[in-house]
């Protein structure tokens, strides 16, 4: 006779990943990295991010890149000719999002001792990166003003789970019809602190204000560390 | 997904199970994940396993919001976090964060 009975659970969809998370997370800490996760929409300017902010902390601070994309290396060169200390480039072949034992060989072939900050650049999507944790120290969303200012209504978690947003292309803000104050009060409603920073890349406007800011997450990252 | 499947083949193991019947889980709204998308990637890892043929069942916890000016407790309407009464903005008071397997159901 066939006996049906239902069996309690009750585990997070991603422990698995979180706890391969936990091992990254340890080798960022044991060597002093500060790693930052970096998600966004294809086409916000993630690369482009990391372009600026390597000119702004350039002689300050050592800083590696892992680029995660569906295929090919082109990023990891650009960020290499931009003067990062090390680059390496993830293929997901296919995958949507980096997770967490995806970093594994990136971590054993840069040399974290000698790195003060990694930008972990995720594959280009705002729904699945945020729920993969990859062992980053803080997790930055970067939003162009072309995609509009509705997009933390339709892709709240990022917003929700960011622990800084960088509002990029803020030079087109006029021409695309981003409305700033309706962007502020959404993101507000999902995440009361994170700090918003709005920088154009192409302009420059901006930049010095985040790498400011991240500059002083360099000095104290333990404040900003927190187990998802 | 893998990680989904593997919990499962090891909740079924242990309950001594010859089948899987369903996997009861829990999705916020606030995370976007699609059911299509689950059942993809599940019915691509499942057959051969003591999953094969399983029901995948998904209950969607809402993200709900209080407005503290007119006292409407509501979830969100089109494409703002305001309240539809008032047009305050609220406070959320569930977040539908929610990514958890919860039971499965097997066969033994």
């Amino acid at each position: 006779m066939t006996l049906v009975h239902t069996v309690a659970v009750g585990k997070r969809l991603l422990d698995g990943n979180d706890q391969q998370a936990a091992v990254n997370r340890a080798r960022f800490e044991a060597a002093g990295t500060l790693a930052v996760n970096i998600m966004a929409s294809p086409g916000a300017g993630k690369t482009s991010v990391i372009i600026r902010t390597l000119d702004a902390l350039r002689g300050q601070a050592r800083v590696g890149v892992i680029e995660g994309d569906i295929a090919g290396r082109i990023d990891a060169d650009r960020v290499l000719a931009a003067g990062a200390a090390g680059a390496v480039q993830i293929n997901t072949g296919g995958n949507c999002h980096l997770e967490a034992h995806m970093l594994t060989p990136a971590l054993d072939a840069l040399d974290l001792s000698d790195l003060d900050l990694v930008f972990i650049e995720n594959v280009g999507n705002l729904v699945c990166p945020t729920h993969w944790a990859l062992g980053e120290a803080l997790k930055l969303c970067v939003l162009s003003t072309a995609e509009g200012h509705d997009k933390p209504v339709k892709y709240p978690e990022i917003f929700a789970v960011s622990d800084v947003i960088v509002l990029n292309k803020i030079d087109l803000i006029d021409l695309v019809d981003f409305e700033r104050a309706r962007f502020y009060e959404s993101v507000r409603v999902l995440n009361p602190h994170a700090p918003i920073f709005e920088i154009s890349c192409r302009t420059g406007t901006g930049v010095v204000a985040w790498a400011d800011w991240l500059r002083q997450q360099l000095a104290a990252p333990a404040l900003n560390r927190k187990e998802r | 997904m893998s990680y989904l499947l593997e919990t499962v083949q090891e909740q079924a193991q242990q309950a001594g199970a010859v089948r899987v019947r369903a996997i009861n889980l829990v999705i916020g709204e606030r995370a976007s994940i699609f059911d299509d998308s689950l059942l993809f990637y599940f019915d691509l890892l499942t057959p051969g396993t003591v999953a094969e043929g399983a029901r995948l069942n998904v209950r969607r916890t809402a993200m709900r919001f209080h407005c503290a000016t007119c006292g409407e407790d509501y979830s969100r309407v089109d494409d703002t976090f305001c309240c539809p009464r008032c047009g305050t903005v609220g406070q959320v008071v569930a977040d539908g964060s929610e990514l958890l397997i919860e039971s499965i159901e097997v066969e033994s």
